[in-house]
């Protein structure tokens, strides 16, 4: 009995493997929660239109109180300090008694003071020549002095010719303050590889000259440089002229002390170039084409030939930067606009810069070819009318008719021209054979000088009754013509002439070409005053 | 001041008067009827001339003063009218 309790407690202690049990979580869907669909719309936006008008008005400005003008000087058109009315009228009688005694006065009637030892006449300083050029039988084509007044440049080359020429030739260069001037040696050769037929000399750096060929290069000069004195050239690009060059000039540009070249040529372009010294090369800045279909009146013209009208003169106005002469070939003579210009009706030429047709005005035609042009330096002695504040510099519009300028051509006649008139003013008997060159004296406004074919340079004195000329230059032997002439811009009693035999001669002017009288002034407007009938 | 420009006006009528310039004690342009730069240097210039020309003539004598300048050029004729460093600056053209 007691061995079966015991045997059935120990099964009851028995080992026993149980399957395992899961029991799902119930947080999870306790904190879903309940989901369901809805949808929602706003309301559609009420909108309404209503007008606003102002009932009243009312203006009222504002302005601001004028400032006194008031200068760098200080004080002008200000209140016055209370002693200068005072003054003022202490001092009005004596002055109005003064002025009046004045005008009426006799006292200095044709009394002149010399305050220097002047000549009586003309006479020869030096005669310069170069053995190079004289030995190829060169002429002088060109002469100009530098802006100092002591260098002369010569430029030497024979253009009658022709015909396209190797020739070389060479551009020589004289000091004539050197005390030991050697008028057989120049001082500098600069050798060209074709006839030079202009040069012109920088009008403020003395070191630099323009020069204009034959082959239709410009090339620049850089006196001060030793080694390579070829500034800047124009090479033969596509931008070139391709006639020959008739004439450069320095023309200044909108930035104060730049300086541009401009060259016109006779294939009837004026090209304005642009130096670039780093690079040795002109680069083309504007281009100006004529074209006779272009000019202005051109139906009075006879239209021959080729269209394209070929550029012999050139000059710059001296008082309006924007105009510039022309003179042609054929005669003609120009007015011409630097800035405003229709597109030229010519082919492009493959040129950098498309070409303008500048001309705007278009005088009376000369007889022939027109050699040379020059505007009068002078301008009337003119102030603006009173005002109590200071005057202010402001366009005068007169000031473009009030300038003369003088052309000449092969009919032996200089004419005197203004720039407002198509008829010339004035035409002077010069010479029976062609003129090459006139220029007026920077110092007597009525005094001009022409060089003649048949060699002499005649120098005529406006202020002379009778139109015979004041003084006649003549060197040497009337067969040679004199081709150029230059005046000294820094002296001018100084002028040069160049002749066909290759010799420059340096003439001194006696004084009364030089020093300028009193009324010169006037006497020169009253000449521009004109009007041809 | 409109007695000054009357006064002026007046002046500047005369036959042949290019110009005038009123410079006051301190050597300052106080009226002109020329361009700025023109006048400033005739300013200083004439300024300085006048000074020159009064005291040559006290030095001569000493009871003596300068009461006009009259500067007769090629082109035209300067009157100066100076007192105590005032300077009233007149340019006539004679036109002879």
């Amino acid at each position: 009995m007691r061995e079966h309790f015991l045997l059935r407690t120990l099964k009851m202690f028995a080992d026993e493997a149980l399957d395992p049990v899961t029991v799902a979580s119930v947080w999870r869907k306790a904190q879903q929660g309940a989901q369901h669909s809805r949808g929602c719309q706003t309301p559609a936006v009420l909108s309404d239109h209503a007008g606003v008008q102002t009932r009243f008005t009312a203006s009222s400005s504002t302005q601001t109180e004028p400032q006194e003008q008031n200068l760098q000087e200080g004080g002008l058109g200000g209140p016055d300090p209370p002693g200068l009315v005072d003054f003022l009228k202490r001092v009005e009688d004596p002055v109005t008694k003064e002025l009046e005694k004045n005008s009426r006065s006799h006292a200095f009637d044709g009394y002149q003071a010399n305050w220097e030892e002047g000549s009586d006449h003309v006479s020869l300083l030096h005669s310069l020549q170069h053995p190079g050029a004289e030995e190829s039988g060169l002429h002088v084509s060109a002469v100009s002095w530098s802006c100092t007044g002591s260098v002369i440049v010569c430029a030497y080359g024979r253009t009658d010719d022709g015909d396209w020429t190797h020739q070389k030739s060479c551009v020589c260069l004289w000091n004539l303050d050197r005390r030991r001037l050697r008028p057989k040696q120049a001082d500098l050769v600069l050798e060209v590889p074709a006839a030079v037929t202009s040069v012109c000399c920088h009008p403020e750096r003395p070191a630099l000259i323009a020069g204009g060929l034959y082959n239709g290069e410009v090339v620049v000069w850089d006196t001060s440089r030793t080694q390579d004195p070829v500034l800047a050239q124009t090479g033969m690009s596509a931008d070139s002229h391709r006639e020959p060059v008739y004439q450069v000039v320095w023309v200044p540009l909108q930035k104060k002390g730049d300086f541009g070249v401009l060259s016109s040529s006779s294939g009837g372009e004026v090209l304005l170039w642009l130096v670039d010294p780093d690079q040795g090369r002109l680069v083309l800045n504007a281009a100006y084409a004529f074209v006779r279909q272009q000019l202005p009146h051109s139906s009075s013209l006879k239209s021959r030939g080729s269209s394209r009208v070929g550029v012999s003169a050139l000059a710059l106005s001296p008082w309006d930067a924007d105009t510039f002469l022309v003179g042609s070939e054929g005669g003609l003579l120009l007015r011409c606009s630097f800035s405003c210009g229709p597109p030229a009706a010519v082919a492009p030429e493959g040129r950098s810069v498309a070409p303008r047709a500048p001309a705007r005005f278009c005088f009376r035609p000369a007889g022939g070819p027109v050699h040379s042009l020059h505007c009068s330096p002078f301008h009337r002695y003119r102030l603006p009318p009173p005002q109590t504040a200071a005057v202010l510099t402001r366009y005068d519009p007169t000031r473009l008719r009030r300038n003369l300028f003088i052309s000449a051509g092969t009919d032996g006649e200089v004419r005197l021209g203004s720039l407002l008139q198509a008829d010339p003013l004035l035409a002077v008997r010069v010479s029976d054979s062609y003129v090459f060159q006139a220029q007026w004296s920077p110092s007597r406004p009525l005094v001009f000088a022409a060089a003649t074919g048949q060699g002499e340079v005649q120098i005529f004195d406006l202020a002379r009754k009778s139109l015979r000329p004041a003084a006649t230059i003549r060197d040497g032997a009337a067969d040679r013509t004199a081709t150029c002439l230059a005046f000294n811009g820094a002296d001018p009693r100084l002028l040069a002439a160049g002749r066909s035999d290759g010799t420059v001669g340096v003439w001194l002017l006696s004084s009364d070409l030089t020093e300028q009288r009193a009324e010169e002034s006037l006497r020169l407007e009253q000449i521009a005053n004109q009007v041809a009938e | 001041m409109a007695d000054v420009d009357e006064t002026l006006k007046r002046i500047e009528s005369h036959k042949g008067v290019i110009g005038t310039i009123l410079v006051n004690g301190d050597g300052i342009p106080v009226r002109t009827t020329l361009d700025n730069s023109t006048t400033s240097q005739y300013a200083r210039l004439l300024r300085s001339f006048t000074a020159l020309a009064s005291s040559a003539v006290r030095d001569v004598d000493p009871q003596n003063d300068l009461t006009f300048v009259r500067i007769r050029s090629k082109k035209h004729e300067i009157m100066v009218a100076p007192e105590n460093n005032n300077l009233l600056i007149v340019i006539q053209n004679p036109c002879e």
